[in-house]
């Protein structure tokens, strides 16, 4: 089997913006358009903050690509799915009628509407797809100079993922909510 | 991370298919259904910000981006290059040559076509360099084609390029000049990925990339990274300690760690007795003891030679003394002499740690724990960049952390500060008199600054003086160069009132700064991703060098052109003659035909630098070529001052500096409070203005940072509750200096120490041109030096863009 994984080191972001730009250059084509669902640039990761707790905290929030994917569960075409070829959540454009059930469903929010095409957006987009496909890295590892990223396949034991997971204190966010979700957060 | 390999196609293809193909990108982004055609990667140097960073311009399919060159020296990326295409076809962009229509500072303009306002501005140059002398001719610039300038002005006649540098790097560079004979960054950086410890004091990892991804190198071997500044820097979102300080304080807090580290003998003893003049005797009158000063022949300094038990001269001392403290006979009489190490820990001791715990805010346990660690992990503390955000000072709290750097020993060794090795680049001006054959007559007058401020890097509050009162000689013409002028000066209505005064002010620009609305002619630029580039690879230790090779033509409706041909057809059409002195004539006139002007130059800097390194230049060129970058060499630690004298005037690390000495200042480092009012009242606060990672001129103004960045002014929320401030409150600010008032947003958020406010200092542009509906958030917001004024201080210049302020809810 073969299940691809983002891993995000909280330890290691400096929040220079690089994945977040760099996603939104790469799958929307530089678009200057604003993301209305979420308030920011169409790019397929946002930024959460704590601004008033005792130090600054910062999460980077993406589609986690669970493997129990409740936008899977309750899309009522199919076109929300997961790949059991590679393990991460996929769209079809063609299946999708533009319900949101899936947004709705997210515990992450991590899916943001285009209000050009009226469908759901989110990592991973097609420029990343296709480099996956390519054997290249996502734009968003390709470029984080902090060394705070990592992509591959968590059941191969030989992955820089799994190697760097196998070393690393981790959480999974909203474990509880029973998603699998396969954004590894390392602190 | 795996290094993805890609395949280079050359130069010559790559820009046959993406710049001379007739298609404008965004048409090409457009296509939805283009068949894949394989990856195209140009290398790129990042011209977002200083810190040039190696990138590669990207296209696979019908989508163009931009990614780090992973194999460089020094690769990027941060959001800025991340966002160039929006920067590329921004609508704000200049389009077209402008020549103002109405008053200075209203920004009213009518388009003209370039031939008009290059003879329009070259007839006016003519008739000021005649009138009052080519040295009234001065350019403002940053970074961005700075490299080319002097060989305009020396042509001309003028030496006065004047650039950002005293609100910038200027007091870290004195400090780096007076200890170890260094330069402006990064002549001297830490050694990242091997450091075990590192402290950046009011530093934010705002650039170069490349230090990040050293940065997570030493990550991995555990290094303890602290961040010593009022506000938390973009690289406390990660495993950093942060020390919040109180504004203005760092002197005080470095000189508080050298007190704990010489009491608690921490310091690396036979480094400080060797390498720096720590041994050397002052006499009453704070000069150093000399041979001289014994009747002997020679200027040798004396040490006190515990070995021997006699003076010496220092090379000579076997055991240098580090506290002697004495009466030696001369031929004049008993003098008394003491050594530096002496006078230091001296001045230190002004400052023990609950002392600096009153000074700076920091606990005194702090201080000792901070200063234990560094000595014993044989840390190192960063030597700056971006720095003159403190307050009047700085100088000499940058020369208390090289000092501290020094007494750790620590330098220009693995995991230490070190001396960058240059990759002997010349110079264009030096290409250009090799290619002609002639030297350039210098010009006959000094550089206007120097006149105030004898050590200056370039000081443009000095050009201000000199525009207003003609001293020491009129400045009458301004070129602005890819610089802003209002976000990064003090003193702005001065400023205003020199700009008034100004017989011909033309910018050069791809974007409407603030400055644009003063301007008598605006002429559109090529941005980084529209010119082909070469320099040394900055920010790493190695010698290299990288090149920019072309990737898009400007977009369609942009007739931008390079600056530097704007510059030197403008040159032409003035004085044919002084063209001709650097190889500059008419046929060049043609904008692409300037290309092949500025390749022989390049390929003259290539060629010697060859030479230089006994290389074969078409292996050098072919290597560039593909990579985009040559590394001469790897790093040679513990060369300097080990094997080599420093350039200070005793050859040896100056704690205690000769060149201050001289220039009658303080030969040692000591703390003084910040020339602002220091804020009292529970409603007055210090204003800090500072930057991000993504605060760069041209950076602020693309879509993405309306969401990446606030425009708002942080407080802390103990602060904020104090007051009764809500997040998003507005509130005024007024000035305890200049009486300026203004309005902010209040962001609370605890990135900021309690008592002082923040802010990014390319908040609030304003400009006539920026009048598109979609970017008003780019004159949202205020600034820190909006609510400044300064007198600088004599002889250094010191200035202040921090300020203090009351606030008042609305």
């Amino acid at each position: 089997m073969t299940r691809l994984a983002h891993l995000w080191d909280q330890s290691r972001c400096v929040l220079c913006g690089a994945c977040i730009a760099s996603c939104n250059a790469a799958n929307y084509r530089s678009s200057t358009r604003e993301n209305e669902t979420w308030g920011w640039m169409r790019s397929n990761i946002k930024r959460f903050t704590i601004e008033t707790g005792p130090r600054p905290m910062l999460f980077l929030i993406q589609c986690q690509h669970c493997d129990k994917a409740p936008c899977v569960t309750v899309c009522p075409t199919g076109a929300s799915y997961r790949d059991p070829t590679d393990g991460l959540v996929k769209i079809n454009p063609n299946l999708c009628i533009g319900c949101k059930y899936c947004m709705v469903a997210c515990p992450y929010e991590a899916r943001w509407l285009d209000d050009e095409t009226g469908l759901p957006r989110k990592c991973m987009a097609g420029e990343c797809l296709s480099r996956v496909k390519a054997g290249l890295q996502p734009v968003c590892v390709e470029v984080c100079p902090a060394g705070a990223r990592a992509f591959g396949d968590i059941d191969d034991p030989n992955s820089e993922i799994s190697k760097r997971l196998a070393r690393s204190r981790y959480i999974r966010l909203l474990e509880d909510k029973g998603t699998e979700p396969k954004y590894f957060v390392v602190v | 991370m795996e290094t993805t390999r890609r395949d280079f196609v050359k130069l010559s293809l790559t820009t046959a298919a993406i710049a001379a193909s007739g298609f404008a990108a965004r048409e090409l982004l457009q296509i939805q259904q283009t068949q894949p055609v394989g990856e195209i990667a140009v290398p790129l140097i990042c011209g977002m910000c200083a810190g040039t960073c190696g990138l590669l311009f990207v296209r696979r399919g019908d989508s163009m981006y931009i990614l780090p060159n992973l194999k460089h020296p020094q690769p990027g990326q941060c959001a800025r290059p991340s966002s160039a295409l929006q920067l590329w076809d921004h609508p704000l962009r200049l389009k077209k040559p402008l020549k103002r229509a109405g008053k200075r500072g209203e920004g009213k303009f009518q388009e003209v076509d370039w031939d008009a306002a290059l003879n329009e501005i070259a007839a006016k140059l003519r008739e000021i360099a005649e009138r009052y002398g080519p040295e009234s001719v001065v350019i403002t610039a940053h970074d961005v084609h700075r490299w080319f300038l002097p060989v305009f002005l020396t042509a001309l006649g003028s030496p006065n390029l004047v650039g950002h540098d005293s609100t910038c790097h200027y007091p870290g560079t004195v400090a780096r000049m007076a200890v170890f004979a260094g330069g402006p960054p990064p002549s001297i950086d830490p050694d990242y990925e091997n450091a075990r410890y590192i402290m950046f004091i009011g530093r934010n990892l705002n650039a170069a990339m490349g230090t990040v991804r050293k940065l997570a190198q030493a990550r991995e071997h555990g290094v303890k990274i602290v961040a010593v500044d009022p506000r938390a820097p973009n690289i406390a979102y990660s495993n950093v300690e942060w020390v919040p300080i109180t504004p203005g304080t760092d002197a005080a807090f470095v000189l508080s760690m050298i007190h704990v580290i010489i009491s608690e003998n921490l310091y690396d003893v036979s480094f400080v007795k060797r390498y720096t003049n720590a041994p050397f005797l002052i006499k009453p009158d704070g000069t150093p003891l000399t041979e001289k000063d014994l009747g002997r022949e020679g200027a040798a300094h004396l040490v006190y030679d515990n070995a021997a038990k006699q003076l010496a001269p220092h090379d000579k001392a076997q055991d240098p003394s580090l506290d002697f403290e004495g009466e030696v006979e001369t031929p004049q009489g008993l003098v008394k002499v003491r050594t530096v190490f002496k006078l230091l820990a001296e001045r230190a001791a002004k400052y023990p740690p609950e002392v600096a715990e009153k000074i700076t805010g920091i606990p005194a346990a702090t201080i000792v724990r901070l200063a234990r660690e560094l000595a014993i992990q044989r840390g190192v503390i960063e030597d700056q960049w971006f720095s003159a955000k403190n307050g009047s000072g700085d100088i000499d709290g940058y020369r208390a952390m090289l000092i501290l750097n020094a007494l750790l020993g620590n330098i220009d060794k693995r995991g230490g500060l070190c001396f960058k090795e240059p990759a002997r680049l010349p110079t264009a001006l030096a290409a250009v008199e090799a290619m002609t054959g002639q030297k350039l007559p210098s010009p006959k007058t000094r550089r206007v600054d120097l006149y105030k401020y004898p050590i200056s890097f370039g000081h443009f509050d000095a050009v201000v003086d000199a525009i207003l009162e003609e001293k020491p000689y009129p400045i009458k013409a301004l070129f602005i160069v890819a610089t802003t002028l209002f976000p990064r000066e003090i003193n702005l209505e001065k400023l205003k009132k020199a700009l008034e005064k100004l017989e011909l002010i033309v910018t050069i620009d791809i974007l409407p700064q603030e400055h644009v609305d003063w301007s008598d002619y605006v002429l559109p630029d090529l941005m980084f991703l529209e010119r082909n580039e070469l320099a040394e690879v900055r920010w790493t230790l190695a010698p290299a060098i990288h090149i920019s090779r072309k990737a898009l033509d400007p977009p369609p409706g942009v007739n931008a052109r390079h600056g530097l041909w704007a510059l030197m057809e403008i040159l032409r059409r003035a004085f044919p003659d002084k063209a001709a002195l650097v190889g500059y004539t008419e046929k060049y006139a043609d904008p692409h035909k300037y290309e092949e002007y500025e390749e022989a130059i390049s390929n003259t800097m290539i060629n010697l630098t060859a030479k230089t390194w006994g290389i074969k230049p078409e292996d050098l060129k072919t290597a560039l070529e593909r990579d985009g970058f040559y590394v001469f060499k790897p790093k040679t630690y513990e060369v300097r001052p080990y094997k080599t004298p420093l350039g200070t005037p005793s050859g040896k690390v100056e704690i205690y500096s000769l060149r201050f000495l001289a220039l009658k200042l303080d030969p040692l480092p000591d703390w003084r409070q910040p020339s602002y009012k220091i804020p009292q009242a529970p409603d007055e606060f210090y204003l800090v203005g500072s930057k991000d990672i993504n605060t760069s001129l041209h950076g602020v103004f693309v879509k993405n940072m309306q969401w990446l960045l606030d425009r708002a002014v942080w407080m802390n929320p103990a602060d904020a509750a104090r007051l009764g401030v809500k997040d998003g409150d507005l509130v005024e600010l007024e000035s305890l200096n200049n009486g300026y008032k203004g309005v902010a947003r209040i962001k609370i958020t605890n990135r900021v120490r309690q008592g002082v406010l923040f802010t990014y200092h390319t908040n609030g542009i304003r400009s006539a041109l920026i009048n598109h509906k979609d970017y008003e958030f780019i004159k949202e917001g205020v600034r820190s030096n909006w609510f400044s004024e300064h007198q600088l201080t004599p002889v250094l210049g010191e200035l202040a863009t921090n300020t203090s302020v009351k606030v008042r809810k609305l």
